[in-house]
């Protein structure tokens, strides 16, 4: 056999179900290659042989088997129901199910931002931030206070150290100022002086650089 | 008489009649089909059942977009190939022989003597024999193209492979087929 068509002509040619255009493209190669005209010679016994078969009866049998066997492995995978629950809660069972309680709680306690207020009028529940307002307006008032005592301490502690020095310590309080007075003086010439070599520096730099640009500049114009 | 889907709905809402009746319609087709495969009528019988079991545990499956025959045919298939394979862990019973008759070892679980070469060809227990000397896969092809009358891009489908595939593997089949016949006839004592 030398033609690599065969097994797909010789396919076709024994397929009942082909079309009518794929058959004539069949019988225009086989009109063709003798080959394939031979090679399907050969193979027809073989197509006819299995032609030949018989229809048997089918013995009788159990037809309901797969129906009985269904139904009893479907009952057999059936979900087994789950053992009945008590109707309410049991003390007994409290070990099991005061810890899942406790938390259920605090998990919406979480969830819903509670706070309880402890005051010396009683206890009071609040959910979410609805309180948020009031605490702040607290709080403000709080600061207040608290600022208000820092100031009266400080005024009352001058009040105590002015009474303990009295007079003598305005002449020191006027030396100490004139000594601020000259330190800052002596700081600003600082500052200017080192300004003034900073800006020196700058000069020397942009000097450089002129000598370095002209330097590259003759060594280009070089042959 | 109710169609496929008319039975098919009463066998689901527990009716044992018409899924029996569903059962005669089609076990005549489904056993000759597994009587071609298997080569013999007790594991005939016992692909049949495995067939129809698989059939009724999958019915609710089953949309009505194809046909009901094709379907069934499908897990026929299935039943088949998965028999091809227990058979094939356990070769004694079934092996594939080489497609040169030369190279046939003499014991391959099948009796491919002179006498049981001698009988018909063209009697079912010839052809049986005949069959059973394939290989599974040439065996399944052959059966679905010629006695199914599948088209091959129907059979590649169905087996996921080209049509190409399937048609090299029918003439491959067919030609193995007939050199098992022709050395039955050389055999045989000429008429």
């Amino acid at each position: 056999m030398s033609c690599h068509q065969t097994p797909e002509i010789v396919a076709d040619h024994f397929d009942s179900r082909l079309s009518s255009q794929a058959r004539q493209t069949v019988q225009q190669h086989l009109a063709m290659c003798a080959e394939c005209r031979a090679e399907i010679a050969r193979l027809t016994p073989a197509q006819d042989a299995l032609l030949q078969w018989q229809h048997e009866s089918v013995p009788e049998w159990d037809r309901s088997h797969a129906y009985v066997h269904a139904q009893a492995h479907a009952a057999q995978t059936h979900r087994q129901p789950l053992p009945k629950r008590h109707a309410g809660l049991s003390w007994r069972d409290a070990g099991r199910w005061i810890p899942l309680a406790a938390s259920l709680i605090l998990s919406v306690a979480v969830l819903t931002q509670t706070r309880l207020n402890v005051t010396e009028q009683g206890w009071q529940l609040s959910f979410g931030n609805t309180s948020g307002e009031a605490q702040l307006q607290q709080l403000d008032a709080y600061m207040t206070a608290y600022a208000d005592r820092q100031q009266q301490q400080t005024e009352q502690m001058l009040e105590v150290a002015l009474g303990e020095f009295g007079d003598s310590t305005a002449d020191t309080l006027v030396q100490l100022a004139d000594w601020f007075e000259q330190q800052r003086e002596l700081d600003i010439q600082r500052m200017e002086a080192g300004f003034q070599q900073l800006l020196d520096r700058d000069y020397q730099t942009v000097n450089s650089v002129q000598q370095l640009a002209s330097y590259v500049q003759y060594q280009g114009d070089l042959p | 008489m109710e169609n496929d889907n008319e039975l098919i709905a009463n066998a689901l809402n527990g009716s044992l009649q018409a899924w029996e009746a569903l059962v005669r319609r089609y076990e005549g087709r489904v056993y000759n089909y597994s009587l071609r495969l298997t080569g013999n009528r007790d594991d005939a019988m016992d692909l049949m059942q495995d067939v129809f079991l698989g059939v009724y545990r999958n019915l609710a499956r089953f949309r009505g977009e194809s046909q009901f025959i094709s379907w069934l045919f499908r897990i026929a298939h299935n039943k088949a190939v998965d028999l091809a394979r227990r058979r094939r862990a356990n070769p004694v019973k079934d092996q594939a022989l080489p497609d040169d008759p030369e190279d046939w070892p003499d014991d391959q679980g099948v009796d491919t003597g002179p006498q049981a070469l001698a009988m018909d060809a063209e009697s079912n227990a010839g052809l049986q024999l005949l069959l059973q000397t394939l290989s599974p896969e040439q065996r399944l092809i052959l059966e679905l193209k010629v006695f199914q009358s599948m088209t091959f891009d129907e059979i590649a489908m169905m087996q996921d492979i080209s049509a190409n595939t399937a048609k090299t593997r029918f003439y491959s089949a067919l030609k193995k087929l007939r050199a098992l016949m022709e050395g039955h006839h050389e055999l045989s004592p000429d008429p």
